[in-house]
């Protein structure tokens, strides 16, 4: 502790002559060695300080001697100095220390044993050449500002506590003092502390001796005759020699004029308005901390007030503009604004790029192209919605957001025995999707308004890569996804549990699902890894929900696919996609049917494949066990998922590639098939010939589909035309001629455009339109209009008609 | 940022779509398919309406904040989409 005593650390001493100081140091001493209360080490550092100032005694005869004029150390509230320096500080022999600033330490052991004893909560040491001497509860030392080392004692004076671990070296105290500091803040809570509070002497600031003297004090007299000698001097002063009179000239120096130029002080007025959104910015911004403390020089600062005055139009093209931007100091109320001016116009350039990328910028880009898409097709949309849209082309037409059925508008305005027709509502298309040909189309099961498209061809030669564009009724120009695949899409499916995720089988045979929800581009996942995947294109892909599981599967929705190789599989997630087959649709024997294959068959079991490519299948609406498939031999074969051997029933009746099949979702057993030999099929469960039978024009039938609303409304799309039949009305008529089964006409007939042929078939769910997809990547939309199906249940006209018609045959 | 390049041109070339105007808290204009003079204008006058738009809908009720602001007159209609940092004004005649 002692050895770095040694150095040579200016004491802090005061400005006293150096014989005083070593009195005084000497006396310390002495009344250290008196008290009796203290620790040996700190008597010891006292001594030992003691003689280091003495040994110290030169240099501080030098030091005191240089700076005679530095009295008085002045701390604030903290200790810390102020003290204002000096002017000339003289170079330090040996300083070490950076705390000089705080504390003087006392030269006086004396002081230090009695600063222990008291507890300085400030440590305002005024030094000063008296009172030394008498310093028992002592005060003050000097310490140079620059030059003050701390010593044991200062930095123990400042001690509150009465610690007595005290280092002794003066660098060790520097060291120690901090520990010492710690332990006090951990101790201290527990220990009860002794506070002495003792007046501390009294510190002279200023002293102005009286000029006057009261006559009855002991000095009037002397004052008295002071006076009086100075009178007769002044007196004497005319005619004495002592005093003569001179005068002297002062050099007045050649004043100069200097100008100075500042910069022009700009005054702006800034105002607010505090209304009341401002008055909840402000404490809502204060609460959350200092939101705007600094403004950025960044041009997107936040202005939290601005002023009404911000923006002048007439100035915007030039870069004068200033940013009046605020900030809320720590008073939600007071806010202080301050105005940046703009310095370099540089800084604009990349700044409304940024705008343009900002998000809000694409949303609101989006919602802007909707709305104006809005005010185009407001009419085609309110009648796709069946909401009357009234036209007046100098107003606004009103919207009024009541659902009028169409019926109840169709007589009030239109006669009744207007004939049912399609019109053409808009038409779903862009650059995109020209020339590509729909294949598909689906709804999304949970927004109504969303639809996906697949387009890919549909024969093998000319391929083209498939597109996948989901459409959003809002904005029939553009699509709001649009994917890319490597094959033509053939088939598509949304799930209904998972709303966004939309199942793809494509002309490769591979099976992918979307998640549209993202705007990635890639599907989520994909069925090229798959060892079973399917070899020829997929033809359908469906998610059906299980209500029970097969074989002891989970429960829930999977996906079900049919393909030209001739397998269905169901499709789960399981390290990747996965499928297993639920059925091989194998080649039937047909006794009528003379086909090659058959014959083959018979001859010998090597063929080129046993499989029939499956086209399409449909499950039972309410038993999910039980579907239907058809394949290209014109074959159904109704089948089971339990059974996955054998069929269960086969229907055969067309002859050629069925291309669709379709359960009834009103009536159970009834469903619907189409092919390409011409005609569209009506079966009941339990018949194997099928109860009634379609045919309008010689070309194939692509697509047929129940209506949704009406049991006896169904739609067909084949090359040329969509046709809507209506079975009630026709057989209606029928029955009243009483003429049995064929050429029944489609109720409503629509032509496509020349050249292009229709392909695909889609009724709405909830309004009365369809949606008939082209060759040429066009989706149009019609509504069905005056399509007036008769009252009573839709099932039990149904029933009717097929019994009737039963009964008509027998 | 080119999805923003085609949305902004596909919207330009809708069906009665006058002009479109994108100018950023100065004033000063990104992109715009009206000339000069009357970009300022509009940009200046349709800035002041919605601010005063914007302090209407929020002195009613502080937390709400106004999305967008559409005016129809006779001729056409005006839509402004505006924000902190900018306006989206597009002019259309829907009825053309």
């Amino acid at each position: 502790m002692s050895t770095t005593r040694a150095k040579p650390k200016k004491p802090t001493l005061k400005v006293t002559p150096s014989s005083r100081v070593m009195n005084v140091s000497t006396s310390g001493v002495l009344r250290v060695n008196h008290s009796s209360t203290y620790a040996r080490s700190i008597n010891a550092s006292v001594s030992r300080k003691s003689f280091s100032l003495a040994a110290d005694s030169k240099i501080l005869d030098k030091s005191s001697v240089q700076t005679p004029k530095h009295t008085v150390q002045v701390f604030d509230e903290n200790g810390k100095d102020v003290t204002p320096q000096p002017l000339y500080q003289p170079d330090p022999a040996a300083v070490m220390s950076k705390h000089s600033k705080i504390f003087a330490s006392d030269t006086s052991g004396g002081t230090m044993s009695d600063f222990y004893s008291t507890a300085y909560q400030t440590t305002t040491n005024a030094s000063f050449a008296g009172p030394f001497t008498r310093s028992v509860f002592g005060s003050s030392t000097v310490s140079r500002g620059s030059q003050s080392t701390m010593e044991s004692m200062n930095e123990e004076i400042e001690d509150p506590s009465s610690k007595r671990d005290i280092s002794i070296s003066l660098s060790d105290v520097q060291v120690r003092r901090e520990e010492v500091k710690e332990l006090i803040k951990e101790e201290m809570l527990d220990d009860v502390v002794d506070r002495y509070l003792i007046e501390s002497e009294t510190l002279w600031l200023l002293h102005m001796p009286a000029v006057s003297v009261s006559v009855d004090s002991e000095e009037a007299e002397s004052v008295k005759e002071r006076n009086n000698l100075y009178m007769e001097l002044c007196k004497n002063r005319m005619g004495n020699d002592k005093y003569v009179e001179r005068s002297m000239q002062t050099f007045n120096g050649a004043p100069k004029t200097k100008e100075v130029q500042s910069e022009a002080i700009t005054m702006v007025d800034a105002a607010t308005t505090a209304t009341t959104w401002d008055m909840y910015d402000s404490f809502r911004s204060a609460g959350l901390g200092e939101a705007a403390l600094s403004p950025d020089t960044d041009k997107a600062s936040v202005p939290e007030i601005v002023s009404n005055h911000r923006l002048d139009p007439t100035r915007a093209p030039e870069r004068t503009m200033s940013v009046i931007s605020t900030t809320s100091i720590a008073s939600a109320s007071s806010s202080r604004i301050e105005i940046e001016p703009f310095v370099v116009p540089s800084e604009d350039e990349p700044d409304p790029e940024l705008v343009l990328q900002s998000e809000k910028f694409q949303q609101d880009l989006f919602v802007m192209e909707r709305i104006i898409l809005e005010n185009i097709y407001q009419p085609k949309l309110a009648a796709y919605r069946q909401l009357p849209t009234l036209e007046d082309p100098d107003s606004v037409p009103k919207v009024v957001p009541t659902v009028v059925s169409r019926r109840e508008e169709s007589s009030l305005d239109e006669e009744s025995t207007l004939t049912p027709a399609l019109e053409r509502l808009w038409s779903f298309s862009c650059e995109l999707t020209s020339g590509h040909n729909v294949s598909s189309m689906a709804w999304n099961k949970r927004n109504p308004d969303l639809l996906a498209v697949g387009y890919g061809q549909f024969d093998f030669k000319d391929q083209k890569s498939g597109l996948i564009c989901c459409w959003s009724l809002k904005n029939p120009t553009w699509p709001e996804r649009v994917f890319t695949c490597e094959s033509g899409v053939t088939t598509l499916d949304f799930s209904a549990s998972n709303a966004s995720q939309l199942a793809v089988g494509m002309h490769d045979g591979s099976i992918a699902t979307y998640n549209v929800e993202s705007r990635e581009k890639t599907p989520v996942i994909d069925s090229s890894d798959c060892a079973h995947k399917h070899t020829s294109p997929v033809w359908q892909v469906r998610w059906i929900d299980h209500e029970r599981g097969a074989s002891g599967e989970d429960k829930g929705e999977t996906l079900i696919s049919v393909s030209a190789d001739g397998r269905i599989s169901k499709w789960f997630l399981r390290k990747g996609l996965d499928c297993i087959d639920l059925m091989k649709l194998k080649r039937t024997r047909n006794e009528k049917d003379k086909k090659q294959v058959g014959d083959k068959e018979k001859k010998s079991e090597a063929l080129i494949s046993r499989q029939a490519p499956g086209l399409c299948f449909d499950f039972h609406p309410t038993d999910s066990n039980i579907y239907i498939a058809g394949t290209e031999e014109g074959h159904i074969h109704k089948c089971s998922c339990s059974y996955n051997e054998q069929f269960l029933e086969t229907y055969i009746a067309h002859k050629g590639p069925l291309y669709r099949i379709t359960w009834s979702p009103f009536c159970s057993d009834v469903f619907l098939s189409c092919s390409s030999d011409w005609t569209i099929q009506l079966w009941r469960q339990d018949l194997f010939t099928p109860v009634l039978g379609f045919t309008s024009t010689q070309s194939a039938v692509y697509d047929v589909m129940w209506s949704p609303k009406w049991a006896t409304v169904f739609g067909a799309v084949n090359e040329g035309r969509v046709e809507i039949w209506d079975l009630g009305a026709s057989i209606q008529h029928f029955h009243h001629a009483l003429v049995p089964l064929p050429s029944l006409d489609p109720t409503i007939v629509s032509l496509a455009s020349p050249g292009v042929k229709l392909t695909s078939l889609l009724f709405a769910t909830e309004t009365d339109c369809i949606l008939v997809g082209d060759s040429d990547g066009q989706v149009s939309i019609y509504q069905l209009k005056n399509l007036t199906v008769g009252e009573g249940t839709q099932v039990a006209a149904l029933e009717d008609i097929i019994g009737s018609t039963l009964a008509s045959q027998l | 940022m080119a999805e923003v390049e085609e949305t902004l041109k596909r919207i330009q070339t809708h069906k009665g779509v006058i002009g479109t105007i994108v100018v950023n808290a100065e004033g000063i204009p990104i992109r715009t398919t009206l000339d000069n003079s009357t970009t300022v204008q509009y940009a200046g006058l349709l800035h002041q309406l919605t601010m005063k738009a914007r302090s209407t809908v929020r002195d009613l009720d502080p937390q709400n904040d106004l999305t967008f602001l559409r005016i129809r007159p006779k001729k056409h209609e005006i839509m402004v989409a505006p924000d902190k940092e900018y306006l989206l004004i597009v002019i259309q005649n829907p009825s053309e």
